[in-house]
């Protein structure tokens, strides 16, 4: 066989079923073995789809899924980056394969030529180029297991014409995940003893949580200590929102009872999370009289921002059993639930022929979709409404970009996640500036046939940047109003796409249902007001309890 | 600004040498020596770099990727 063939032999090594991708004149070799390999091909209508497409496909599915996309050499390896700098950021497992120009030619400037491996030093995890046919399983190998191993992340290879077409007889080879060391044990002692004297500890829960598949460890561990908890956006479904103690996210747009609680804390137990600025705000007014106990699988996230007390580097579920004891802090847990009393969300009801409350809509939305429904977001003030006003019961099935923040996340993210769960819904919450930014997948919707429910909230502006602008620049509206959208029930509809738009409250309630019990691709078009904004909101560079809730 | 010095030993890999610079910049630091062999299929390098920014975070960058093999740092033993 050739080098291309042994590509889809080291894919289906790995339990690759489903690829997403677009050919080009580098990586056509590879696209002929795949033709009548059994692996499914996934066309996007530009690589950074098929990048993100990954993405949600990993997501959705978990369990250390890998997602793997396709392109060519050029500007098809460049399209890719923004996604790969979004995998790199939430610590998704994905491998990226680019065709490259024949090894003879790399460095002469050739047609479609870019030094790819140069461009992935700084969005990739790892990345490779194949220098000849004898390392290609060796290096599929080593991809795969530094994908998923340790912290997960996106893996590039970019493989030269050549090497697609050399002839070999060397058989894929497989290198199994390698899974974490435990904690240093004198350090975990110490955290249990920091926990039994600690009065009002808060466990901050993040993204690396569900990465460690910990979930079920950290529910238990909160049942039993029944420790108060807040949550990162990317951390959303792992403490479930019956939790009585569970307060929702922290930070920027966090709820008031948990940036109060946090705030007033005396430990921190901080979970698969990594201080963010959107999570602290101001770093030196962050805790400040809290101690920390940081647990992460990656050494380099320990101290990088605030120095942890006791440091518990490696396996997160072993880490959470140890800690796992019944604690004497029901004062504690009293003025928590006074907080969430006192500060919990309210809501306008959407009636009549009012403008539409997008975070009514939402709440409403939450509570009618299936309970395995997967919610996928794209970038701005519907994903923090989302995040605020939807109710998260595992992280896997709340997919948004949170630490890139990638505008155009949405709509490819929801196709990936589709493929991965075609037994279950998927919803996208998407905005006008956001879904305008990967719009051609529409076209892999209908050529894939894939049945995602597309929520759209039009305020016409870039919405978060337009609030930004009414509060720190003067009302200097620069470049965010977007009155020349198209319309965009015809839009989806030259895709095949059925669909819908609504003005009034009214409306809400009846459309929904017709999004959810949509057999195939369902487009809502929510119009809602251009002065809508999400709050609470901490200012930048302020102390998390100065959150402030309207205009002045 | 303080001055560290450092020594990086890593596989040979074309792009080894970039991988590792281009992280100690984008992490904050200005290299001001540098010292490199590559034998036996490893490459030794010998940095000294200066930054504001604790050096040791520098290090556990350095430290996870992937082709590293050692990185000592007399800052950070």
């Amino acid at each position: 066989m050739n080098g291309a063939r042994l590509v889809t032999e080291c894919l289906k090594a790995q339990g690759v079923t489903t690829v997403f991708g677009y050919p080009g004149g580098a990586i056509m070799p590879v696209y002929d073995a795949l033709y009548d390999s059994g692996i499914e091909h996934f066309l996007c209508r530009n690589e950074q789809g098929a990048a993100i497409e990954a993405i949600g496909y990993a997501r959705a599915r978990g369990n250390d899924t890998v997602g793997v996309c396709i392109a060519t050499s050029g500007p098809g390896a460049t399209n890719l980056i923004t996604g790969l700098g979004d995998a790199l950021m939430d610590s998704i497992p994905v491998v990226a394969i680019t065709g490259q120009v024949g090894s003879g030619l790399i460095g002469t400037d050739a047609f479609q030529e870019a030094d790819v491996l140069g461009l992935s030093l700084a969005c990739t995890k790892h990345s490779f180029i194949v220098q000849n046919i004898d390392e290609l399983p060796d290096v599929f190998a080593k991809a795969f297991q530094i994908a998923k191993s340790g912290r997960p992340g996106p893996v590039l290879i970019d493989i030269p014409k050549d090497v697609q077409f050399a002839e070999t007889r060397l058989q894929p080879v497989v290198r199994e995940k390698l899974n974490p060391a435990p904690a240093n044990a004198q350090n975990l002692q110490s955290a249990v003893e920091l926990l039994k004297v600690s009065k009002r500890p808060i466990v901050y829960v993040g993204g690396g949580v569900g990465m460690a598949h910990a979930v079920p460890t950290l529910r238990r561990f909160l049942e039993i200590s029944r420790i108060p908890s807040v949550s990162t956006l990317k951390g959303l479904g792992a403490v479930l929102p019956s939790d009585p103690y569970y307060m929702g996210m922290i930070g920027m747009h966090g709820t008031k009872a948990a940036n109060y609680a946090t705030q007033e804390a005396d430990l921190l137990i901080v979970l698969g999370a990594r201080f963010d600025d959107r999570v602290t705000g101001k770093l030196e007014s962050f805790a400040t009289n809290a101690k920390v106990i940081h647990a992460d699988i990656d050494a380099a996230e320990i101290g990088k921002l605030r120095q942890a007390d006791i440091a518990l580097q490696g396996d997160l579920n072993q880490t959470l059993e140890a800690l796992t004891l019944a604690l004497d802090i029901q004062p504690w847990r009293e003025d928590v639930l006074r907080l969430k009393r006192d500060f919990d969300f309210t809501y306008q009801e959407n009636q009549g022929e009012g403008e539409i409350n997008p975070n009514w809509l939402l709440h409403t939305l939450s509570r009618r979709k299936a309970e395995n429904a997967v919610i996928v977001t794209d970038v701005g003030q519907h994903q923090m409404w989302a995040a605020q006003h939807m109710r998260h019961f595992a992280p896997e099935n709340f997919i948004t970009s949170a630490g890139f923040g990638t505008m155009g996340f949405g709509l490819p993210a929801a196709i990936g996640a589709q493929k991965a769960r075609p037994a279950d819904d998927v919803i996208l919450v998407t905005g006008d500036g956001s879904i305008m930014m990967n719009i051609q997948e529409l076209g892999a919707v209908k050529s894939g046939r894939v049945p995602v429910k597309i929520l759209l909230l039009d305020n016409q502006r870039l919405g978060m940047v337009r609030q930004w602008q009414s509060l720190f620049f003067h009302g200097r509206h620069s470049a965010t109003v977007l009155d020349d959208n198209p319309d965009f029930v015809t839009l989806a509809s030259a895709f095949g796409i059925a669909g819908e738009r609504i003005e009034k409250a009214g409306d809400v309630s009846a459309a929904l249902d017709r999004l959810l019990n949509a057999e195939g691709a369902y487009f809502l078009h929510v119009c809602i007001h251009e002065d809508e904004n999400v709050w609470p909101l901490v200012p930048p560079g302020a102390c998390n309890t100065d959150m402030i809730e309207e205009m002045s | 600004m303080t001055q560290t010095e450092m020594t990086i030993v890593a596989n040979h890999r074309p792009e080894v040498l970039e991988r590792i610079l281009r992280v100690v910049r984008h992490r904050g630091f200005t290299v001001t020596r540098m010292k490199m062999l590559l034998e036996n299929e490893k490459v030794w390098l010998d940095l000294t770099v200066i930054g504001e920014r604790d050096v040791c975070r520098l290090v556990n960058q350095v430290a996870k990727l992937f082709d590293v093999v050692d990185v000592t740092c007399e800052s950070c033993e």
